[in-house]
């Protein structure tokens, strides 16, 4: 038996030597790397903002992961990454959460986006109220008969919970009300257009850049949602984008200069490209 | 059983044998045909003149004046397009309110699809993307925006009982007796002027780097990525996954203890790789801080986790099943039994370990759910060999997942995702052909 716990003495201290070897390592604010996870409604304005810094500053490595917003706040929470993607501002126990680990969160404003309320281009049905979405999603509405379109069950798409834009659509539109059973939970905004577009009775909700030609946007109040609507807050279903660090970045490192870039003329017209609002017109 | 009926049922048995090795392998084709045919065009296309402009102006590849004379000779095709867009224009500041309000988002949708084609229009500011600064760099997707500039794609409702039908209009006929009709024509006629598409061989596809995620270039930070994971994984799991089949097969004996470490082995290999994969992130990430982000390390620990159990049972069977002639007769010669291990049992097993060490590093290379949390993103540079302990890299079969399902231009950029899984593919393939390749030359070595 001496033996047997030798043997797990020698395991022991050789896992804890190992741990110590890596556990020195510092936390995730590294001087020329910058590491981003969160929201897939971000990801596109992070990914391409990414690639314009990474070529400005060749010796720079910007690693994007898209794993929604639940997950970058954790992420950042856990020191996992130096910006967390969201697409919702951060709940109060994600932030007490931050701050118990050390954590202080400071959300950057880096777009303004629309949520678009999706269906089939086939779909004769071009426009609805909140209130109609609203029922659509308890399941009070379940035809599009009821809605001026033909005789068709509505198959309702939705966000899984983890996403940012579930949350905020969940606020915008559902006012508390419970999203009904049948509701299909995908998860991320290219998922819900692929099932919208091959699914001539879906409706779903994406963030506006991803609301591209194969799919119809609906109005909603009669406000079309684009890049007016949006950012003069006519459009009913809008919400800002985040960035959050942890802390305000060091100035004058990779850190800072990434995530001021959404002030710039430049950051703003990368914004505007891929299809989402600026917060500021230069 | 009668003779009779015995012939009956041996035959059933028999056929049903072929029927389902004929099934699987029907299925096979089934699945690999597309995946070859869908892949190939990542690698062989008809390459447009934007897409020599872009290897030459982001990889420094192709004759330059050549690639010159050759946009020189597709601008002077592309003129008249310009020419009827500045016409048109022109009559628009001179038209009546109405009408100029009348034709705006019309005018506008033309010319965006016309800068999508063809690229910025001359004269224009460069923009800040890369994917906009190109027009179409493939014959094939240039032909569907083709289309759409040619075709107003619009659905008809008059039918109210049913969904709309979809009905293509040609624009042509909105702008009939303007100044901008002759674009039609030309573009119809002259596309292929102006694009100048011809055949083009990218084996480079696999060693370029990604431009704008993915949109253009190829896909080496994916394939280092996997190479980097596999071998990482390989070098957790195959030392320790080697010396417990030793412990287990020559040492252990057959007690209740290592009967039920064997039990959990084999149900260790049975868990879901999810399930290793949020085990990776809280362990090795949350709790021991191996990496301070998601690095390629804690995945290929992770990894590690996932393939040992196939390591350790795989390779105790193939110490085990060395004759116990050779151990006795190694014994006999005044052996110790660490040097029989060593010296004959080892070399006299090595076909069966590396047979399931090769197997294991395909599995390591495919897998997807270990390294979401633990590994992977959907943008990176290609890693140097220092910062696999601290970064994350991107890798062949997350990506593929996020091209699939996450990124932005899903559409425009299919190629790039079928490209990915005809290398993944392959690369399995290889590894499992290089297993059997392997066995058999080593086992032919051992027998002398």
């Amino acid at each position: 038996m001496s033996r047997m716990k030798h043997t797990i003495a020698i395991t022991l201290a050789a896992v804890v030597l190992v741990a110590g070897l890596f556990g020195a390592g510092p936390a995730a604010a590294q001087a020329n790397r910058i590491i981003i996870d969160g929201s897939t409604t971000v990801g596109p304005i992070a990914k391409a903002f990414a690639e314009y810094y990474m070529q400005k500053n060749p010796g720079v490595n910007v690693t994007v992961s898209e794993s929604g917003s639940g997950n970058g706040a954790k992420a950042l929470v856990n020191g996992m990454c130096d910006i967390a993607d969201m697409s919702r501002f951060m709940k109060d126990e994600e932030f007490k959460a931050a701050v118990a680990k050390g954590v202080f969160p400071v959300a950057h404003v880096v777009a303004v986006d629309g949520i678009a309320i999706i269906v089939h281009p086939s779909n004769p049905v071009t426009g609805l109220t909140v209130e109609q979405v609203r029922d659509i999603y308890t399941g009070k509405i379940t035809s599009w008969k009821q809605l001026g379109g033909p005789d068709v069950k509505i198959v309702l798409i939705s966000r899984d919970t983890n996403s940012g834009t579930y949350e905020s659509f969940e606020e915008l539109v559902m006012n508390k009300a419970k999203i009904v059973a049948t509701a299909e939970y995908v998860g991320s905004n290219g998922a819900i257009r692929q099932r919208v577009q091959s699914t001539p009775a879906a409706i779903g909700y994406v963030g506006l850049g991803f609301a591209d030609r194969t799919v119809k946007a609906l109005k909603i109040n009669n406000v079309a949602p684009d890049n007016a609507t949006v950012s003069s807050g006519v459009y009913p279903v809008a919400r800002p984008l985040y960035m959050f660090t942890n802390g305000y970045p060091k100035l004058g490192s990779h850190l800072h200069a990434f995530i001021t870039l959404y002030l710039g003329p430049k950051g703003q017209e990368i914004v505007e490209e891929i299809g989402f609002v600026p917060v500021t017109k230069y | 059983m009668d003779p009779g009926s015995r012939k009956t049922f041996d035959r059933s048995f028999t056929a049903v044998g072929y029927f389902s090795i004929a099934l699987m392998a029907a299925a096979l084709v089934v699945l690999l045909m597309p995946i070859f045919a869908k892949g190939s065009g990542a690698f062989v296309f008809r390459g447009t003149v934007e897409n020599r402009r872009l290897m030459l102006e982001k990889f420094g590849r192709g004759d330059r004046a050549a690639i010159e004379a050759e946009k020189a000779a597709a601008a002077a095709a592309r003129a008249p397009v310009y020419e009827a867009i500045a016409r048109f224009e022109a009559a628009l500041d001179t038209a009546d309110a109405e009408d100029r309000r009348g034709y705006r988002s019309d005018f506008r949708e033309v010319r965006e699809l016309v800068a999508e084609l063809l690229g910025p229009a001359p004269g224009r500011q460069t923009p800040v993307l890369i994917r906009d600064q190109y027009g179409q760099t493939r014959w094939d997707r240039a032909s569907v925006v083709l289309h759409r500039i040619l075709y107003v794609e619009d659905y008809d409702y008059s039918d109210a009982t049913k969904m709309g039908v979809k009905v293509a209009t040609p624009r042509v006929e909105r702008f009939r007796g303007t100044a901008l009709e002759p674009l039609f024509g030309v573009l119809e006629r002259d596309a292929r002027a102006m694009l100048r598409p011809r055949t083009t061989f990218y084996w480079r596809f696999l060693f370029d780097q990604s431009f704008d995620a993915h949109i253009f270039g190829g896909i080496w930070p994916e394939l280092l990525g996997t190479f980097y994971l596999a071998v990482g994984a390989m070098l957790f799991a195959v030392p320790l996954g080697i010396v417990a089949a030793i412990y287990l097969a020559e040492y252990a004996g057959e007690s209740a203890f290592v009967s039920m470490l064997r039990t959990c082995i084999s149900s260790l290999a049975g868990v879901p790789s999810i399930v290793f994969g949020l085990f990776g992130l809280a362990f090795f990430i949350n709790t021991l801080r191996v990496s301070p982000s998601k690095s390629v390390l804690a995945g290929s620990l992770t990894l590690a986790l996932l393939i040992l159990p196939t390591v350790i049972r795989a390779s105790e069977e193939a110490i085990k099943s060395v004759p116990v002639a050779y151990k006795e007769a190694a014994m006999s010669l005044g052996a110790s039994r660490w040097r029989s291990i060593v010296t004959v049992i080892l070399p006299a097993a090595l076909p069966g370990v590396l047979t399931s060490v090769i197997i294991s590093m395909g599995r390591a290379a495919g897998e997807t759910a270990p390294i979401i949390f633990t590994a992977a993103v959907s943008v990176g540079k290609p890693l140097a060999i220092w910062q696999t302990l601290s970064q994350p890299t991107p890798a062949l079969p997350w990506n593929i997942y996020n091209l699939a399902t996450e990124h932005e231009a899903v559409d425009e950029i299919r190629h790039v995702q079928y490209g990915m899984v005809l290398t993944l593919v392959v690369l399995v393939l290889l590894l499992n052909l290089a297993a059997i390749v392997l066995r058999a030359r080593v086992s032919k070595k051992l027998r002398g």
